[in-house]
């Protein structure tokens, strides 16, 4: 019988190399690119705010992630 | 005698004058020309002072969207036959307002009025919402101050209410947010209380008192910057939520032959878990990444996954297009035909295993200007929603503002 292959020590692994690269700071002057709207994280706020009513009033997935669950006719 | 009231007269007029340049000072032009004149016995750093705690305009933005949609679902009555899946036809109108101002150099503050006006909604239904939905008007006001502690941490307060034809909702929160790392790492907490107050119906349209639900949140955020052109942040939250947790005019076709009303647990608890991250591309582009697992005690498990390519055409000018989608298990209790031993049961499509797919573009403006006004902004998106369990919705939305 062969060994299970340790596919979530790799994954680990992979995500602790991942993490480790935020040990070295990125200096301000060399984030001008992050500085781009583009490259926001988030939609901006009242765009975020129309597509989350979208998806809270028309998927039972929403809440949990901060943003209030519930509100308006047409929720659970 | 008489020096000495002329001291403290001018000592006085001296405070009123700082007084008045503080509270008009930096948003009246000729006001603030004349406190300054009144104040010229001060020294300029104590006007300094008094101007910084006035108002400053940051952002005024308004965003109008307009949904269009079109669908069946088994929560809703007026099929051609009695247990068949109602129309989930509506329009949406859904306008929106924020304005940004700073109060001093360590209060910001933002105001929100999103507005909802939705049409033809249930058209056929036999239901209450046979007259009352065909036009629905409801408004939320929120209002989030946020206190700059230090340099590196901040904290939030947020109160809302929301006011709907047979609804109220009010929620109130708070979020402290600390940087590290010459803010190369962010780490957030907030907390988010909700409480809705609205009409009880049956599904025959009879008006039975009102009831209420309240929901908990808690979430946790962490942001970083990975190198000079990623950034990626991971956040979990969870909701609990207590008692009515469904709107009480849905139905549920019952195999007797008849609808009968949901019944729903009393209680539900839903966590999220969201990672998201931007890479800068070197042809002046973007591409952001999002990814959303969400459990809940419902029985419901779902996956999105969002990608946005974003590419900069002008300093001025961007356009982006993007694509969701969302796969979702059904809540262990969703039936199309339920027995009528009063065991849980809900029809609604919302709640039925699905898979929904997002597709969009947008193109974002924003154009410098000279003087008071530091920017214009302009955004148009359009999009398309569908739905595997009969469902589609077009989309369009126009943003404008100005930022200061």
């Amino acid at each position: 019988m062969r060994p299970r292959r340790p596919t979530w020590r790799v994954a680990c692994l992979v995500a602790i190399a991942a993490l480790l690269t935020a040990c070295a700071t990125v200096p301000q002057n060399r984030r001008s690119h992050l500085a781009d709207p583009m490259m926001s994280l988030t939609d901006e706020p009242l765009d975020a705010a129309r597509r989350a009513k979208l998806y809270d009033t028309r998927e039972g997935a929403a809440g949990g992630d901060g943003a209030a669950a519930g509100g308006g006719c047409g929720c659970q | 005698m008489a020096r000495r009231r002329a001291v403290a007269a001018a000592a006085s007029s001296a405070r009123a004058a700082l007084l008045v340049a503080a509270l008009l000072g930096p948003t009246v032009a000729p006001s603030r020309a004349l406190a300054d004149d009144a104040a010229s016995s001060i020294s300029d750093a104590r006007i300094l002072d008094a101007m910084g705690a006035g108002l400053h305009l940051q952002s005024v933005m308004t965003r109008v969207t307009g949904f269009d949609q079109f669908g069946h679902g088994y929560q809703a009555q007026g099929a051609p036959t009695v247990l068949g899946p109602g129309s989930e036809r509506e329009t949406v109108l859904e306008p929106q307002a924020e304005v940004v101002f700073t109060q001093g150099e360590r209060w910001t503050h933002r105001v929100w009025i999103p507005v909802d006006v939705v049409t033809n909604a249930s058209p056929d239904a036999i239901d209450v919402m046979s007259s009352a939905s065909r036009h629905v008007e409801g408004g939320s006001l929120d209002w989030t101050s946020t206190y700059k502690a230090s340099k590196t941490t901040d904290l939030s307060m947020r109160n809302g209410l929301h006011l709907e034809n047979p609804f109220r909702s009010w929620d109130s929160g708070f979020a402290i947010r600390r940087s590290f790392a010459d803010e190369a790492t962010v780490v957030g907490v907030s907390a988010l209380e909700v409480f809705d107050w609205f009409d009880r119906f049956e599904i025959d349209g009879s008006r039975h008192g009102h009831t209420d639900r309240n929901g908990t949140t808690g979430s946790a955020s962490l942001t970083q910057v990975l190198t000079p052109t990623t950034v990626a942040s991971v956040s979990y939250g969870v909701t609990v939520m207590e008692g009515t947790l469904g709107n009480t005019w849905n139905s549920v076709p019952l195999s007797s032959g008849v609808r009968g009303p949901e019944i729903l647990p009393s209680e539900r608890v839903r966590h999220a878990l969201v990672g998201r991250a931007a890479q800068w591309l070197p042809w002046n582009g973007a591409l952001r990444l999002y990814y959303r697992l969400y459990a809940d005690d419902w029985g419901i498990l779902a996956h999105s996954v969002e990608g946005q390519l974003m590419q900069r055409l002008a300093p001025q000018l961007y356009v982006g297009g993007y694509y969701r989608f969302h796969t979702q298990t059904g809540a262990s209790f969703f039936t199309t035909l339920a027995p009528d031993d009063g065991t849980l049961r809900v029809a609604d499509s919302d709640l039925a295993p699905l898979e929904s797919h997002t597709i969009g573009g947008k193109m974002v403006v924003d154009l410098p200007l000279v003087g008071r006004i530091r920017a214009f902004h302009f955004e148009l998106a359009v999009e398309r929603y569908f739905r595997t369990n009969d469902l589609q919705m077009n989309i369009m939305s126009c943003a404008s503002g100005f930022r200061f």
